[in-house]
């Protein structure tokens, strides 16, 4: 017995597949402070690291380690709001940083300024991140989000990131399916032409493309099998056959971990973005556990903590949020339940559901 | 340039900022002047040089490529010089959403897309598998209908690498959009290009998903005498893809001919590949054999073959 036991602390210490809690509660605080000019190009998504660090916090059931209320008007100061005249209503949403040059306000109205505008990535996040703090949303202006939101989609049925124009992709549809359903109103988005964008984009191999003819990834699997969750239109959206078809597609990506695409090398973020679109199928359970627990803990940074998509690579925000969820999915003992589609813990999405409530409530009570 | 009449805008983040970046002062300065431009909404050369100057810091900002635009259109500058100038930023930071948004825009508003796809080709001859550059090449090819030697660009890829799954990716899109795969020659000889790649390279799955991509929406089984190709190389060019094909192909037959052979044939694969050839997705081969007998299995056509026959006979004499 003795020598069984000296075995397997030996195999502990050599593969180091140990979790680290506290080092990712220490990682996702420091990101929370002072960053290096390195990460620079992180400026106009500050936001996006915010949420990553906060619900990988709520992941770690750590949030006791910040200052909820101050980080809650920080976020409401990014809030895009209209103007006296309410004409940027179709700007409207949150900003990913005060880069723009505005001064600093957490409450309306909004400051006329030529060039100001949410971005829907920033919207999402900023909601999100509200959320998990524990804020009822009071201070958002729903009209003007979704006005916002309105302005951003496009005649294909997919979403502009900003009004001035930007790319546009299945990234940005669920940015826009979690908007609508964290506010729970579906008049910011035609979720049908959303839809047809969607099964545009389903791929000659069954898994799913960031827009039609382009080639099937991870990323926007999850971002069109979780949309479409959300929306609540999956199981009429596609016959049992296609959502076989696009289950098959994701189990093939698991190799140890999860790659995003046939051929690619593996990276730690697949291990949510495909991991979750399986759950959300009903299938992540005929996964292989311990190799994905195995390679997410490969690329674990035991020294600042974090994680990094590969071994022996720097850690980052997003891999490190990733890298939990991913453990989460397989039900690391430490972390708490994320909810696949939306992204957030299950105490946050619960959190949710009795604001939503209140607001129904609200209205009944007052018709 | 004079920046003296300017007061320059700082970036306020209030009491307590949070992942607050720690700017040098020449990064600082260079932003706080295009702040104060921004918010004036200044259109000038010198608000033009300071937005390569911005970018050249921070090229992800994509307010800063906003505003150059502005730019380029309010003092008619040279779009060919800002071709020349997209495409070396593109090299420097190939996988940056904005800088190609960016050319994307340029090229639209020249209406000349002459130079993209040597362009592309290059930045994908760095990282064959480019997303962005992929996506900016699928945009060019069906905005300018440049459709003509896209063929011949994917087999020079897949010549390359085999294993491309971009390559294959394009190889449906240009087929699809051009020829499509009705005619019977045209699908023939996909099919047998897949065959041939798969010799060389079995263990492929970009191959497979091709070959089963086309051929998925007639039946697999459709195609005369392609099982009985795939059962050849399941002896010497066996693989997982090659496995899963084959259960593929034994279900669509299963659809219009439900039997208890061929249901039996499908369980032995799924149990080959559970057991033998890919154990780490052998939960989930188990599940798809639990799910085809739930499906097939109690309205499958019995057995009639000599063996089950016999045993028949035997349990009625006794």
């Amino acid at each position: 017995m003795g020598g069984e036991d000296e075995e397997r602390g030996k195999l502990k210490e050599f593969e180091q597949i140990d979790f680290l809690k506290d080092r990712h509660v220490r990682f996702f605080q420091r990101s929370l402070q002072v960053l290096p000019e390195r990460y620079s190009s992180l400026e106009t998504t500050r936001l996006t690291i915010v949420f990553f660090a906060l619900s990988g916090l709520d992941v770690l059931d750590a949030l006791h380690v910040i200052d909820k209320d101050n980080m809650i008007e920080w976020i409401y100061s990014l809030q895009v709001l209209p103007t006296e005249d309410e004409s940027n209503m179709q700007r409207c949403g949150f900003r990913g940083s005060s880069h723009i040059g505005l001064p600093y306000s957490s409450k309306g109205p909004g400051m006329a300024h030529p060039y100001d505008s949410g971005h829907i990535a920033m919207t999402y996040t900023g909601l999100a991140s509200l959320l998990l703090l524990g804020d009822d949303l009071s201070r958002v202006n729903k009209r003007a989000c979704l006005t916002g939101l309105k302005a951003l989609q496009l005649e294909d049925g997919s979403f502009y990131a900003v009004p001035e124009g930007s790319e546009n992709d299945m990234r940005f549809i669920y940015c826009a399916a979690c908007i609508c359903y964290m506010l729970d109103d579906w008049s910011g988005m035609d979720i049908h032409k959303a839809i047809e964008y969607i099964r545009r984009s389903m791929s000659y191999d069954n898994g799913i493309g960031q827009g039609a003819g382009l080639e099937s990834h991870g990323g926007s699997t999850f971002c069109a099998v979780a949309s479409l969750r959300l929306m609540g239109r999956l199981e009429e959206t596609l016959s049992e056959r296609e959502l076989d078809r696009i289950r098959r597609w994701c189990i093939m990506r698991q190799q140890t971990g999860f790659h995003g695409r046939p051929n690619k090398p593996v990276d730690t973020c697949y291990s949510f973005w495909v991991g979750a679109t399986l759950e959300l199928l009903d299938v992540f359970q005929y996964t292989n556990y311990e190799k994905n627990r195995n390679y997410i803990l490969s690329t674990q940074d035991r020294l600042v903590g974090g994680f990094a998509k590969w071994p022996d690579s720097h850690p980052d925000p997003l891999h490190a949020y990733f890298g939990l969820c991913g453990l989460s999915l397989l039900g690391e003992p430490e972390l708490m339940k994320v909810h696949p589609a939306l992204n957030v813990t299950q105490r946050a999405f619960q959190h949710l559901q009795q604001l939503q409530q209140a607001w129904r409530d609200n209205v009944s009570s007052c018709t | 340039f004079e920046w003296s009449d300017l007061e320059p805008v700082p970036q306020d983040d209030g009491p307590n900022p949070v992942v607050k970046i720690a700017y040098s002062e020449k990064f600082t300065d260079v932003f706080d002047y295009f702040r104060a431009l921004l918010k004036n909404d200044e259109k000038s050369e010198r608000a033009f040089t300071l937005t390569a100057e911005a970018i050249e810091l921070n090229a992800a900002n994509y307010t800063v490529w906003h505003y150059r635009r502005v730019l380029l259109q309010a003092l008619e500058k040279d779009l060919r010089q800002e071709m020349r100038y997209i495409t070396a930023i593109i090299e420097e930071q190939p996988k940056n959403y904005q800088v190609w948004h960016h050319r994307r825009m340029v090229v639209e508003w020249l209406s000349d897309p002459s130079e993209e796809l040597e362009f592309i080709a290059d930045i994908l001859s760095q990282d064959a598998k480019n997303y962005h550059a992929w996506q900016h090449r699928q945009w060019v090819i069906q905005e300018y209908k440049l459709w003509d030697s896209e063929l011949e660009f994917v087999e020079r890829l897949l010549e390359e690498d085999v294993r491309n799954n971009s390559a294959w990716n394009q190889r449906h899109f240009v087929i699809s959009h051009t020829t499509g795969y009705s005619d019977p020659a045209i699908l023939d000889r996909e099919v047998q290009y897949c065959l041939c790649q798969i010799r060389k390279a079995p263990h492929n799955e970009s191959v497979w998903n091709y070959l089963k991509g086309i051929l998925q929406d007639r039946g697999l089984s459709s195609h005369p005498g392609l099982l009985e190709r795939v059962l050849e190389l399941k002896e010497t060019q066996c693989s997982p893809y090659l496995l899963a094909f084959l259960v593929d192909s034994y279900e669509d037959a299963l659809e219009t001919n439900n039997t208890r052979a061929t249901l039996n044939q499908a369980q032995e694969v799924c149990a080959l590949l559970a057991q033998v050839k890919d154990t780490i997705r052998r939960e989930y081969w188990l599940f798809l054999g639990r799910s085809l007998e739930s499906k097939y299995g109690p309205t499958a056509a019995p057995q009639s073959d000599a063996a089950s026959s016999d045993a028949a006979d035997q349990q009625e004499l006794s």
